[in-house]
């Protein structure tokens, strides 16, 4: 059987691609299985005040604190977290080019930060510095 | 059977199977260079939502921290001073790599700027704090 075909394969004088062809296949079939697609989700932020990076030295940002209760401080005065994105919204059309500072409470929660930093996106301010008290 | 249709065909033995290959090949190449290699965090957090969360192009370096303090990365568990050490690894790596900092929603803001600080140390500047968008 194998004799033959091996005969066979001289005669024609092409090389028998099958081989190569499986392999090639299986090699498709794990990039297609370990392809990964999905792209993370995420608000890219700047660390302010690392130790190690580069202080901003930008005086003009605006000011926004929360606290370990779950406060939200905009300058001096305390709002609620669906008040953050009107009141920077003002506070952008007043300081076009003034980034966000944002101060943490060590404390303070995650998911409280995050909406914080959405709704200041929302806001129109991409450029939000997130800093920790210390 | 076989053989005698094939005979009749083209005369000769076999299919032709060089474009079918070209083919296979082209895909193959396209599945390889688009492939990401993300290394997932080992654990599952809840993450805040956001609207205005956008997808980090090479965002492949998650990094979760619980909402019990705890950090995970590479799918073990580490400490906060071991974070930096395995970011200087992995960013020898592969140089392109920017981190994502899944925080779960109850977890403390104090140890995301610790991470992110010790992230920055080990030389990948560009950090992301992970969310889900509302869609899902």
């Amino acid at each position: 059987m194998r004799m033959r075909r091996h005969f066979h394969e001289e005669e024609s004088g092409a090389i028998d691609l099958a081989p190569m062809l499986d392999f090639v296949m299986n090699l498709l079939i794990f990039f297609i299985i370990t392809a990964v697609f999905t792209k993370e989700l995420g608000l890219t932020v700047n660390r302010a005040g690392a130790s190690g990076g580069e202080s901003s030295g930008e005086t003009s940002s605006v000011l926004v604190t929360v606290r370990g209760s779950g406060e939200i401080w905009i300058e001096d005065r305390i709002v609620d977290v669906r008040a953050v994105r009107a009141n920077i919204e003002r506070l952008h059309v007043q300081k076009p080019e003034a980034g966000v500072l944002l101060v943490a409470d060590k404390d303070a929660e995650a998911g409280v930060l995050v909406q914080v930093i959405d709704q200041v996106r929302e806001g129109g301010v991409q450029n939000i510095s997130f800093a920790g008290t210390r | 059977m076989r053989s005698r249709r094939h005979t009749e065909e083209i005369g000769e033995s076999g299919i032709d199977l060089a474009p079918m290959l070209d083919f296979v090949m082209n895909l193959l190449i396209f599945f390889i260079i688009t492939t990401s290699f993300v290394r997932e965090a080992g654990i599952v957090v809840s993450r805040p939502l956001a609207a205005t969360a956008e997808h980090e192009e090479s965002g492949n370096i998650l990094i979760a921290v619980t909402a019990g303090g705890d950090i995970w990365m590479d799918r073990r568990q580490v400490d906060l001073r071991e974070v930096r050490t395995n970011i200087e690894r992995l960013h020898a790596e592969r140089p392109d790599d920017t981190v994502v900092v899944v925080a779960d929603k109850a977890a403390r803001a104090g140890l995301i700027g610790e991470v992110m600080d010790e992230v920055q140390l080990g030389g990948i500047k560009q950090v992301a704090i992970g969310a889900a968008s509302e869609g899902d």
